[in-house]
């Protein structure tokens, strides 16, 4: 069964619609999620706060120059190492929704774009397929192939940025050693499993390259973010923000030797994906087998989501109607997981079971008594709810935060009233169980676990296999990140070969013509994925201008606030279920660390520094998050 | 001795524009050999990567960096200086870097980031204007835009002659110093 909370039954040829006599059925009431985790109430825990003397506030007070910032309240009990409650919080609006309104479609890629420093381009495109989509045109293959390539190339840039500068550092002896000694202590004697692929001979020497400023795994890493770079400008110009995305394709001119040369730099993620996949691989278990409490780090329920990404050019039509079935065909199959089990790949039930809330946001409502959406079903006749993103009016509204009502800019997106979880490991977990991919030779899923074959370079020819975790934590999440390189440069390579391919036999069309119908209402929306995971534009255009706009990111999911229901977001969830397991005994030396490495873990990208506030002063760290899509 | 006039901001930010339309103002123009103009208002990290791309005997030997910096001074005044080149602490580095790779592009973000990875010229001149506008848009405020032909002209003083920036005081990043700052 697809749907579990939500009113949505299936008819004998699949057909969905809301389940007959329920009264209103998108209403809080009828639909709460079962058997969700939920918070204290703020009443409650206020109450212990007074009651009990070692149970402190632990604020995490960000400060950002840039777009977008994340900031964190907790309650730890500091006697039995745990947290009480964790509050996620978005401290800026930025209202790209808002800003959109009235423009012209094409636009949007531009402005949009904007969204994020690091995952420009990731959002042109999804605004583009969005438009696409609305306007009735598609683009011709090799269009579809180089934005595969383009996207691929910018996960290459992201996600190793992501594992060695902004959280390797926790993983590193310059934080592990004076957190915990007894650990560091451990590294030193204990040797690396993968030795004859990365090179350390045991985890500690592993750990001081992984030295923030000095480790020569960050250094690597910087440079490997240049190689992902040039590799993107040689097919889309310019990196951030592309001018080469266009509804249709791409504007770039592709020849053969832009391919090579693309493709010189895409082979040195080869022998990369080698290393880092050993390194968090050793990284993982030592951590488990020197404590397996570590297990629960950044732990929650596997309910992940995520809408597919790389299309086949052979199925890709950019129509709503085929979605379905185009989605199924994409390198990243499309998928929805709650509880670990994939229930969904269908593009159309994804839609339909997305929801926005703002119960604890600073945004008046739009569902008001009596009123219709907008949108009562998608153009297939599948069930939409009022809290849909085609029907959703961002209000903003701002006031005093207050963790028992608002305290949050961002919105509360809910999948069948789950909190799901945004990442590209969601694009790793759904590939291997739907086992949809394409025929191929570099990536094989299995049904629980995805092989992938990395080339011969400096090292040898090597088999890669990443499999679906037992546990969902921050480790895993890191793993699967380090694993999702290797599958991203292999579903570049496939892509690099069609590419040639089409070239070679003169197929060098890379867009469509197009017009903006200047009559009517018409509805799109941008099914794709950033480095992080999960993207989605829906757009509705009205006499050739933009009448609503809604960008969800993934950190509009992970960083989500509590629900009407009680139900913790992602990071609210896994830092709740996070032990102290630092060592130390004085409040003032408190660092945090464990925290940190469960928000960290899901690659928040915008950077915002974080204070927190224990007994002995204030320790200045840093969470990073991708706050692009943290307002409405 | 080898010279970059090197512009740092965002296009049409308003005043924050002032390093790129520096850098489109002079590119134009005529340079002796040895003096390059251009636009470094990208990630930190791509900066340094271009400083190290130069063969050692092309390196450069001063830069003379140019941006709009809101440090709350005088609306629109000017503040030169040559940097000490003084880092924050290594957990203040990791912080530039971090910024540099999420996409921050700003002064001191690029400075520090430069000049930890040992890619900046030796001698480092910095043209700051307090900026007063600061939403989306073409032109400067008044005061800035006549502080922008002072930077100007002294972007191509301390380029072309040696002895200039002799006269201008050590400092660290923003000036910090009441000799630094200087009405246009």
């Amino acid at each position: 069964m697809c749907f579990k909370n939500l009113p949505i039954d299936f008819d004998s040829a699949g057909k969905p619609f809301l389940r007959g006599g329920v009264a209103d059925p998108y209403s809080q009431a009828t639909a709460a999620p079962i058997g969700a985790p939920t918070q204290l109430t703020a009443e409650r825990v206020e109450d212990l706060l007074r009651r009990n003397g070692h149970i402190k506030s632990v604020d995490f007070d960000p400060v950002t120059r840039v777009a977008g910032a994340l900031a964190f309240h907790t309650v730890a009990d500091l006697k039995a190492r745990r947290v009480l409650e964790a509050r996620s919080v978005a401290t800026l609006f930025r209202g790209y929704e808002v800003i959109m309104i009235g423009r012209d479609p094409r636009d949007a890629i531009f402005i949009t774009s904007r969204a994020c420093g690091v995952c420009g381009g990731v959002h042109g495109t999804c605004s583009a397929l969005a438009t696409e989509m609305a306007i009735g045109c598609c683009p011709p293959p090799l269009g579809v192939l180089i934005r595969n390539l383009m996207l691929a190339l910018e996960f290459l840039y992201d996600n190793p940025l992501h594992l060695h500068l902004l959280a390797g550092p926790d993983y590193s002896q310059a934080i592990v050693e004076p957190t915990n000694p007894s650990l560091y202590a451990r590294a030193q004697k204990t040797e690396a499993p993968h030795a004859e692929v990365h090179g350390y001979r045991t985890m500690a020497d592993l750990m001081t390259d992984l030295n923030p400023l000095t480790g020569k795994l960050y250094l690597e890493a910087l440079h490997m973010t240049r190689v992902a770079r040039e590799a993107y400008v040689l097919i889309a110009g310019k990196y951030p923000h592309p001018q080469t995305i266009v509804p249709g394709g791409v504007s770039s001119t592709i020849t053969l030797t832009v391919m090579n040369e693309m493709f010189l730099r895409l082979a040195q993620f080869f022998d990369y994906s080698k290393k880092i996949t050993g390194i968090w691989d050793d990284i993982t278990d030592f951590f488990y087998e020197a404590d397996p409490q570590y297990m629960k780090v950044g732990a929650r329920r596997a309910h992940l989501i995520d809408t597919g990404i790389f299309d086949d050019p052979d199925a890709y039509d950019a129509t709503y109607a085929n979605a379905a079935a185009w989605g199924n065909r994409r390198w990243a199959t499309p998928g929805a997981i709650v509880d670990g089990q994939l229930v969904t790949t269908d593009l159309h039930r994804i839609n339909m079971g997305i929801e926005e809330f703002v119960d604890h946001s600073f945004y008046e409502g739009w569902t008001g008594e009596g009123r219709t959406p907008h949108f009562p079903t998608d153009s297939e006749g599948n069930p939409l709810s009022p809290h849909h993103p085609w029907n959703k009016i961002t209000k903003p509204r701002p006031q005093g935060q207050n963790w028992k009502e608002k305290y949050t800019w961002d919105t509360t997106p809910r999948w069948d009233r789950n909190a799901m979880e945004a990442g590209c490991y969601a694009r790793l977990w759904n590939t291997a169980v739907a086992q949809q991919l394409p025929d191929n030779p570099f990536i094989e899923a299995t049904g629980h676990s995805l092989k992938v074959r990395m080339p011969r370079g400096a090292l040898p020819e090597m088999e890669l296999e990443w499999h679906v975790p037992k546990v969902w934590n921050a480790f895993e999440r890191n793993r699967a990140r380090a694993h999702c390189v290797a599958f991203t440069a292999m579903v570049a390579m496939n892509n690099w070969l069609a590419a040639m391919d089409r070239i070679k036999n003169g197929d060098l069309r890379t867009s469509t013509k197009f017009d903006i119908p200047q009559k009517g209402e018409r509805v799109g929306v941008g099914f794709w994925g950033a480095g992080r995971g999960y993207l989605t534009h829906h757009l509705v255009l009205d006499r050739g201008a933009v009448s609503n706009y809604q960008i969800v990111t993934p950190s509009t999911w992970n960083a989500s606030p509590t629900d009407a229901w009680q139900q913790p977001g992602p990071y609210e969830e896994a830092v709740l279920n996070t032990p102290l397991l630092e060592e130390s005994d004085d409040p003032a030396k408190f660092r945090g660390i464990d925290i940190l490495r469960a928000i960290r873990s899901f690659d928040p990208c915008m950077p915002c520094t974080t204070h927190i506030q224990s007994e002995g002063g204030m320790i200045t760290r840093e969470v990073n998050t991708c706050a692009c899509g943290l307002d409405g | 001795m080898r010279t970059i006039i090197a512009g740092i901001g965002y296009r049409n930010l308003r005043d924050h524009s002032v390093g790129p339309l520096l850098v489109d103002r002079l590119a134009g123009q005529r340079w002796p050999d040895g003096v390059a103009v251009e636009d470094l208002s990208y990630g930190p990290i791509a900066v340094v990567q271009r400083f190290e791309d130069d063969p050692l005997d092309r390196r450069f030997d001063r830069a003379v960096v140019v941006s709009a910096v809101q440090r709350d001074r005088e609306p629109g005044s000017l503040t030169v200086y040559r940097w000490d080149g003084v880092l924050p602490s290594e957990e203040g580095v990791q912080r530039a870097v971090v910024d540099a790779v999420t996409g921050v592009i700003y002064l001191d973000n690029t400075l520090v980031v430069a000049r930890h990875f040992r890619a900046l010229p030796a001698e480092v001149i910095v043209i700051e204007v307090e900026p007063i506008l600061h939403e989306f848009g073409d032109g400067f405020s008044p005061a800035v835009a006549e502080a922008f032909e002072t930077m100007c002209r002294l972007a191509r003083t301390l380029a072309t002659d040696c002895a200039s920036g002799e006269a201008i005081p050590v400092a660290g990043l923003g000036g910090g110093s009441p000799a630094a700052t200087t009405a246009p």
